[in-house]
């Protein structure tokens, strides 16, 4: 009964077919832009595969000095970012998912809060200015440092452990650093690598702290600089991009920054793949 | 809550408050270690919700906080009575509208789709792929959307202007624009939105498939009769969620993608905020519109709440 072969059927796999190539257009378009030739790409040629092969376009963008800067402070960024975020929220969850910490309810109660009610932009971007992280790095990954969504699927996975692991280690005199270190964390490794992950793609794809925060174009992040340069550095530019003068960059450069930029982002896309379902699922089951 | 629910109720007998203290006292790392989660939230969540304070004064950077005078409600009535702030509510609106009316019902129809491939190979690669927007950046999806919808030299242009057609302004006029927002944030999220949904259906009981095809019911009456009405409650917490929202709106889509030309559709509460505070440093202003958009966004998520309870949901909050 499940694998006869009808019309609807058919048409159902044709029509996830052409949504599929929907998706991917796009990105195939980018690719096909950066690997064309100048004329292919005046003369309106090019759809989804390179007319006119050629690598000039990575030449040039992989010789600019500003691309390889910004990509060493995203990177910078992504890992410090990623690590403090992934310290802070293990932490958080694992401490707030022993049932009988004294105060548990209230801790999570602050916690919970941030995600339905927060300062707002300027009184967040005066305290950054005030405790000094105005244009540094810092001001990057420190103000966000926890997402209380990830905290929540952290402590869902937590508390799903065997608490009787725990129990024997800590009648042996275990600490509860020790626990978590010894006992926690090895049995919460593909919970921390998508936590991980998410954060990681967070650090890498934001751009509108930076935009906030940094004013030294030497350390702008990728996005940024991506930004400055697709967009000409001006706010209102897709409208400037509408008139010829405006060609900052040929299309071809264009695509081939954001191909390069987004090539982590893929590179990685595998793993992340493997996991976020599961982190969605339980993320969505709150309590 | 608890912790004053417990600390009062124990305070009644000393034994029990020396229980307390012996339980705090063999957390006390515990509580260490917590010590810097929680310094986060104050320095960078409630630090600023005390920062609030400036919507209701005439904030001066060199008085500070504190130093500045207080106005009262002044500059909500300000802000109430420029134009521009409601244009800005009026296109929160209108785009997550119209991008709710367009996604919810592809989101769902996708999901049965997806569900109804047996291919599992097939299905998988359909998965993957649709995911993969949502974790591209708005400054790539925004280039490439230029790249592909600008005026001259777009791809979709020279392709209609090969067609004989006459090349389309999807970038700078204001029914165009308001077009190509929603169809880029469609692309970005309609995959991802399947997700909740996949699973829900991976819940429904095989026997009730099994009991309407032994019926004689086709394949499109099964759809509708049992699929359909057993990811019903999921459907319908989603729909409460997503309209809950509607007063939040990323700051990213609208700010890359929009321009001078059709400000007048583009323009929304948050990027509203940001040109307000952060490009006129009008701090007080910005402020108060950041906390009229929180308040209300609270009020409509605790309404929404009571709802979904009320027609016997799980709540949302």
């Amino acid at each position: 009964m499940k694998n006869k072969i009808t019309a609807g059927r058919v048409i159902n796999v044709l029509l996830l077919t052409a949504l599929t190539f929907i998706c991917l257009y796009p990105f195939l378009n980018v690719l096909a832009y950066s690997f064309s030739g100048y004329n292919a790409v005046l003369t309106g040629n090019v759809t989804f595969y390179p007319k006119d092969f050629t690598l000039s376009a990575y030449q040039e963008i992989l010789g600019k000095k500003q691309i390889w800067q910004s990509m060493r402070t995203t990177v910078t960024v992504t890992l410090a970012g990623t690590a403090l975020s992934l310290v802070l929220t293990i932490i958080a969850a694992y401490a707030l998912s022993i049932t009988d910490l004294p105060g548990r309810k209230l801790l999570t109660g602050i916690i919970l809060f941030t995600m339905y009610f927060g300062g707002g932009l300027i009184p967040t971007f005066l305290v950054v200015k005030g405790v000094g992280l105005y244009d540094t790095l810092g001001a990057l990954f420190i103000p966000s440092a926890v997402n209380v969504f990830n905290f929540i699927v952290m402590r869902t996975f937590f508390r799903s452990l065997p608490s009787s692991l725990e129990e024997a280690a800590r009648i042996d005199g275990a600490s509860y650093l020790q626990v978590l270190v010894h006992i926690i964390l090895p049995l919460s490794l593909p919970i921390i690598a998508t936590i991980g992950l998410f954060y990681a793609v967070d650090y890498w794809n934001s751009y509108f702290n930076a935009l906030l925060y940094i004013v030294s174009p030497e350390k702008y992040t990728l996005q940024l600089r991506l930004r400055s340069l697709l967009f000409g550095g001006e706010l209102n530019s897709t409208a400037n991009l509408e008139g010829v003068g405006s060609m900052v960059m040929s299309q071809s450069l264009k695509m081939a920054t954001v191909a390069v930029s987004t090539l982590p982002i893929l590179v990685v896309y595998p793993w992340l793949q493997k996991y976020f379902v599961k982190g969605v699922m339980v993320g969505s089951v709150k309590g | 809550m608890s912790i004053v629910g417990n600390s009062m109720g124990v305070g009644r007998s000393g034994t029990d408050r020396h229980k307390t203290m012996m339980r705090i006292r063999n957390y006390r790392w515990i509580y260490v270690m917590l010590v810097p989660v929680l310094l986060y939230f104050a320095v960078f969540k409630y630090a600023p919700m005390y920062g609030i304070v400036i919507a209701f004064k005439n904030y001066n950077v060199f008085k500070g906080i504190t130093g500045s005078p207080w106005v009262g409600l002044a500059v909500f009535r300000k802000i109430f009575a420029n134009s521009n702030f409601w244009h800005s509510i009026r296109n929160t609106f209108v785009l997550n509208l119209l991008t709710l009316a367009v996604s919810f019902p592809l989101t769902i129809t996708v999901s049965l789709m997806i569900n109804e491939v047996a291919n599992r190979y097939f299905k998988k690669v359909v998965q993957s792929i649709l995911y993969l927007p949502h974790f591209i950046s708005w400054v790539v999806v925004a280039s490439i959307v230029v790249n592909m919808f600008s005026q001259n030299g777009g791809t979709i242009n020279l392709m209609i202007q090969k067609l004989g057609g006459s090349s389309v302004p999807f970038l700078s006029s204001n029914g165009w624009w308001i077009f190509t927002y929603v169809a880029s944030n469609i692309w970005k999220e309609i995959g991802w939105g399947t997700i909740i949904y996949l699973a829900a259906l991976t819940g429904v009981d095989e026997s009730l498939y099994e009991a309407a095809y032994l019926d004689g019911a086709t394949r499109f009456q099964r759809l509708i009769y049992v699929t359909l009405p057993s990811i019903k409650s999921v459907i319908v917490v989603m729909l409460i969620l997503q309209i809950s929202k509607m007063m939040t709106i990323g700051l990213d889509a609208p700010l890359l993608l929009g321009n001078k030309k059709v400000m007048e559709v583009s323009e929304v509460i948050s990027t509203y905020t940001y040109r307000m505070g952060i490009e006129q440093a009008k701090y007080s202003e910005s402020t108060a519109i950041g906390l009229f958009q929180s308040v209300v966004n609270v009020v409509i998520l605790a309404a929404a709440d009571r709802f979904a309870k009320a027609i016997g949901e799980d709540g949302i909050l």
